[in-house]
């Protein structure tokens, strides 16, 4: 009951987010072309924040992620000024990746550090790791090649019609092809539905069989390929990579998934949940400038945004806690 | 919510017919606006498009690059009429050409060039490099050895080098008797500092070296360091940089061998930034694709200003 009413009480909150958008900026907000823009505009914390929801699944969290897409990017961008073609180089920055978020997987599985503090550590390392391959600077123009930014600024023609044309951009594809793959492997496999178990209860995972170790520290490597996907994408937007261009990423991404969380019946991370979650971030952003909102109200608002909803929904669990 | 909407969508009616009498909306999009630079220049930005009436919106991204593209993209949606951008054009490419789709001019407010860029607004750093080169040659009458601080990985400083190479290769009793790339990595002063006490030690005899030319501030403090560690101030060795940074100002108002810098004028280049916009809504073809704005010579008659 209190988990429909909570659930209801998030759906009610997001549209009337739209809704407020809709009857502000009549002539812009509800158009083809504006959403285009915002589902590209959200497309590399979309793919954060869905690969954040696997660990979230089992009750941790990432705090890695940021630090590795900025990592991602410029080992990328390293391995252009090495000559290295762009599949090579592409290659590379995603073995980074999924070495960096094993290794996670390897402190909070086998080692058993906490994951607030382990990832807190290789938060810190990997970041360190960016300045030393990049020597702290910017690597741009043209020793980031011109295929390899061109992608970003291109995607599927939508319309012919006079006018700029309409395309469904491919860093938009991108992300939806990521957040199908994990929904796929977290909502439809045995493999995901043991992480919720573990998420659920870990020692009764474990009584009841379950690869615990095995299964945390494979999470993990998720929220490493992930956060690398998403700092190639940001590299390519911006053509060029710099140590700290995607440590942003981090906190959005896991604010996303408490918002997404807001919506589902249970109060636990899914995969379209935290999508949605995201695409509100993203509006309030794309929204908020349209108006002309000061940025850093702005920043204030969403913030606020965020502890409403999650509060509403904390609220939502005590009540259930209290009547039970 | 209905009438809201209707005054609204009236208002925006009465603004489309009367044209040039609306207010212009002009958007300034940086990820700086917290460094003190790009501070100065809004500042100056802002003053001047008050007198002009426009509707100015300031938006700052906080560092993050990829979200001034993506602030471009929905100040383009919005459809003002013009974008004035503070951060390197390569980066927001995507951003930009969002904005050559739509017709909207971008002008860059120290920016860089760029094809999508209408006109860039920014100081000339060879005219600062020559008139530091100069203020060398001319306090050394022309003769002795010079030291030079460069860093030409960085293309806004190379230029700066090469105009002080030609100066000082048009005198022919002047010798740069070192070019000098710092490591930057630590903000330049320690690396400079350690490779000038090289150089002093290989030039022991007093009058061994007559001035330090640099291209930046840091250096040129690295050097005097250096020069008074070595108990050699006395000999009057002349050291110049450029950017005037607060450090360097006191450094030349103290009267010791850090003589000169130069100091961009960074609210001019606001103020420029704004009238440059103002002739390219009232439709005209800009012919220069970068317009300096005058910078000034920091001695110690006026580096307490």
């Amino acid at each position: 009951m209190t988990g429909a009413l909570r659930r209801s009480a998030g759906i009610v909150g997001m549209v009337a987010i739209l809704l407020f958008f809709t009857v502000s900026l009549p002539d812009t907000f509800l158009t083809l072309r504006n959403w285009l823009n915002i589902s590209q505009q959200i497309s590399m914390l979309a793919v954060v924040a869905v690969t954040m929801t696997v660990v979230m699944a089992m009750g941790d969290f990432d705090l890695s992620v940021g630090s590795m897409a900025s990592l991602s990017g410029v080992v990328a961008a390293a391995a252009f000024l090495q000559g290295w073609p762009i599949p090579a180089a592409l290659g590379l920055s995603l073995v980074v990746g999924l070495m960096g978020g094993v290794f996670n997987g390897v402190m909070v599985a086998l080692v058993g550090i906490l994951p607030f503090v382990a990832t807190l550590a290789t938060l810190t390392v990997f970041s360190g790791l960016a300045f030393l391959v990049s020597d702290g600077r910017t690597v741009f123009g043209r020793d980031i090649p011109s295929a390899f930014s061109d992608f970003a600024r291109s995607g599927l023609p939508l319309s012919s019609g006079e006018g700029p044309a309409l395309v469904l951009p491919n860093l938009t594809l991108v992300a939806l092809g990521v957040a199908l793959v994990v929904w796929v492997v977290l909502e439809q496999t045995t493999y995901g539905r043991r992480l919720y178990a573990l998420g659920g209860n870990t020692e009764a995972a474990r009584l009841a069989g379950l690869p615990v170790q095995a299964l945390r520290l494979s999470a993990y490597a998720f929220t490493g390929v992930g956060a690398a996907i998403a700092g190639l994408m940001y590299a390519s937007r911006v053509a060029s990579a710099n140590p700290t261009q995607g440590d942003g990423l981090m906190l959005t991404a896991i604010a996303s998934v408490f918002l997404g969380m807001t919506l589902t019946r249970d109060g636990s991370p899914r995969v379209f949940a935290t999508l949605a979650g995201v695409l509100v971030l993203g509006v309030l952003d794309n929204g908020l400038t349209q108006m002309r909102v000061d940025s850093y109200v702005r920043e204030v608002l969403v913030g606020a945004i965020i502890l409403v909803a999650v509060g509403m929904s904390a609220l939502g669990r005590g009540s259930a806690l209290r009547r039970s | 919510m209905m009438a809201t909407r209707s005054i609204f969508t009236s208002a925006v009616l009465v603004a489309g017919l009367s044209g040039a009498a609306a207010a212009q909306e002009v958007a300034v999009i940086t990820p700086y606006l917290s460094q003190p630079g790009t501070q100065f220049y809004v500042d100056g930005f802002e003053a001047r498009a008050e007198e002009l009436g426009w509707d100015v919106n300031v938006v700052d991204t906080a560092g993050d690059v990829g979200a001034v593209i993506s602030r471009i993209e929905d100040v383009v949606t919005r459809g003002v009429d013009a974008i004035v951008i503070s951060v390197d054009p390569a980066q927001v490419g995507a951003g930009l050409q969002t904005a050559a789709d739509a017709g909207i001019p971008v002008v860059g407010m120290d920016a860089g060039s760029d094809p999508l860029v209408a006109v860039n607004i920014t100081s000339n750093g060879y005219a600062m490099a020559a008139e530091t080169a100069v203020y060398v040659a001319n306090r050394i009458g022309g003769e002795g050895n010079v030291v030079m601080f460069t860093f030409d990985p960085f293309p806004p400083v190379q230029v700066r080098g090469v105009v002080a190479d030609a100066i000082f290769g048009n005198f022919p009793d002047i010798e740069v008797i070192d070019r000098i790339t710092p490591d930057v990595s630590d903000g330049g002063i320690a690396d400079s500092r350690a490779q000038m006490e090289a150089v002093l030690a290989a030039n022991p005899e007093p009058g061994g070296i007559a001035a330090v030319w640099a291209a930046w501030d840091q250096p040129a403090l690295g050097a005097l360091q250096a020069i008074e560690a070595a108990g050699r101030a006395e000999e009057g060795i002349v050291i110049t940089g450029i950017d005037a940074n607060p450090q360097a100002r006191d450094a030349i108002a103290d009267g010791g061998n850090f003589e000169a810098s130069v100091a961009q004028d960074f609210e001019g280049i606001g103020q420029t930034t704004a009238d440059t916009v103002a002739r390219i809504l009232a439709g005209e073809e800009l012919r220069q694709r970068v317009i300096y704005v005058p910078t000034e010579l920091v001695t110690a008659a006026n580096a307490a200003d």
